[in-house]
């Protein structure tokens, strides 16, 4: 499953992070494009008990989750 | 599965807002004005004052404050070394604008922003209690907002040229205000006298010297004017009032304070509004850690530097109309969520390059231009006639805005989990 929340103010993408989670996938990608947004929902998967890698894609940064 | 609720962001929070707190207590201990270590509302003010002057009754609120300046260029710094630097922008930037309006001026009536709202409760002002509960609601409408749709729409990368807008023009008033610290007296500026004092008949002084009324002398202790006419009694003198403007913190401290805090905060994501608006709206606790740590942290500063003090009365830059405060704060919550973060948050975004966090600031300091001029910003006496008025119209706008903004989300394909999954 990929969401793409880029360039969203805050809160949508953790909010619409938060929503992809209730399908109970077993990973996840998730397309930022700033440091802050990033940050939240690293926070929010590892919290959730994800393995999360994040890698630079062009100006976005794409965070994978894997359940762990 | 494990799931856990206090990560490790939530202790990074904590441990950034003691130190956000603890260093706001100690710049009021070397001169700001009382619980205004930091206030972002207080301090754009201030930096808007310095153009507005007297004409807009902003004579005793005048002055660039270093702390503010400091934060935008802290934040870029840190941004830039930690390659987050990314200019960005166009979504709805007008829109931007009205909120940061918008919230100032609800700022201004409370008498601070969501930060000093809870650097006054750390320093014992109870009347900020008042704003703080009217903080959780105005955030709480705020949520409302959110789960039925409410987006201004994706940003986009921009030009590298765009995103240093801010940034430079923060660093050209900050030219000028170590211009004006090191004496300089440009005459398209207003800066108010330091460590002036307000008498209840309009003289200021300070120390030895008259400064209003122009060639007023002090003269066995009373102001009397140049045409000998005694303006101010003797005993009035003696109970002057400092002006806000007139207090601060020596102009390298508060800029070394501000560079540090602005790095500090866009490394943690500070933010005062999403504190309450994560809590509420999708149960992560992260920024909420923040606030509780700059509440503790000026707690014990204060305690520590013996300027805490608890009570309802004479608390410094602050009024007790508990009603005003509480809808004053709730105003300037839905705004600070319409928004997508508190205005700390806007300065600091500011630095890392996003030009509609730089509207937002830019809404910020024509709101507060407006406040003053008008005559709809608050004073210790209490709110101004103008008060309750302005924050009716304020809420009438963030509902429109609440309100009209919705299609966006729903349309756009990407962002619905199910659609892009490949």
């Amino acid at each position: 499953m990929q969401i793409d929340v880029r360039g969203r103010s805050c809160p949508i993408p953790l909010m619409e992070t938060k929503k992809a989670l209730s399908a109970a996938p077993a990973r996840l990608s998730v397309l930022v494009s700033s440091g802050t947004a990033r940050a939240h929902v690293t926070s929010l998967l590892r919290d959730e008990g994800f393995e999360v890698s994040v890698q630079e894609d062009g100006d976005a940064y794409r965070i994978e989750a894997q359940r762990g | 599965m494990s799931r856990r609720i206090i990560g490790p962001a939530a202790w990074i929070g904590l441990a950034s807002g003691l130190v956000i707190g603890a260093v706001a207590a100690t710049l009021v201990k070397a001169g700001n004005p009382g619980n205004m270590g930091v206030c972002i509302a207080c301090f754009v003010r201030d930096t808007a004052g310095v153009f507005g002057g007297p004409a807009l009754g902003m004579g005793g609120v005048a002055y660039l404050r270093p702390e503010i300046l400091g934060l935008v260029l802290g934040a870029l710094a840190s941004a830039l070394a930690g390659r987050e630097f990314r200019p960005r922008g166009g979504s709805a930037v007008p829109v931007r604008f009205v909120l940061g309006f918008v919230f100032m001026v609800a700022a201004l009536v409370f008498l601070g922003c969501t930060v000093r709202a809870w650097l006054r409760l750390g320093g014992g002002d109870l009347n900020a209690a008042a704003g703080i509960a009217g903080l959780v609601a105005g955030v709480f409408a705020g949520t409302l907002f959110l789960r039925a749709g409410f987006d201004l729409g994706a940003a986009r990368t921009l030009p590298r040229l765009a995103g240093w807008i801010g940034p430079g023009v923060t660093a050209l008033l900050l030219a000028l205000a170590v211009a004006v610290g090191l004496g300089a007296k440009p005459a398209f500026l207003t800066v108010s006298p330091a460590r002036a004092r307000a008498t209840a008949q309009g003289a200021l002084v300070a120390g030895d010297a008259v400064l209003k009324p122009a060639g007023g002398a002090l003269v066995g202790g009373a102001v009397v004017a140049a045409d000998g006419e005694v303006v101010s009694p003797a005993e009035a003198v003696q109970k002057a009032k400092p002006i806000p403007g007139g207090l601060r913190a020596p102009l390298w401290l508060s800029l070394a304070a501000g560079l540090f805090l602005g790095a500090l905060a866009q490394r943690s994501r500070f933010c005062t509004i999403g504190a309450i608006r994560d809590a509420i709206l999708v149960r992560r606790f992260d920024l909420a850690f923040g606030v509780l740590g700059l509440l503790l942290g000026a707690f014990a500063v204060n305690v520590a530097l013996g300027q805490f003090k608890l009570g309802w009365v004479d608390q410094p830059v602050a009024h007790g109309d508990l009603l005003g405060n509480f809808a004053a704060m709730g105003v300037a919550g839905l705004a600070a969520v319409l928004m997508g973060g508190c205005p700390f948050r806007q300065v600091i975004m500011t630095g890392e390059g996003d030009a509609d966090a730089a509207a937002t600031v830019l809404g910020m300091i024509a709101g507060a231009l407006a406040a003053h001029g008008l005559g709809a910003a608050s004073s210790p006496k209490g709110l101004a006639p103008l008060g309750w008025p302005a924050l009716f119209v304020a809420t009438v706008v963030l509902l429109g805005v609440g309100s009209s903004f919705r299609a966006a989300r729903r349309s756009a394909p990407c962002s619905a989990p199910s659609a892009g999954a490949r």
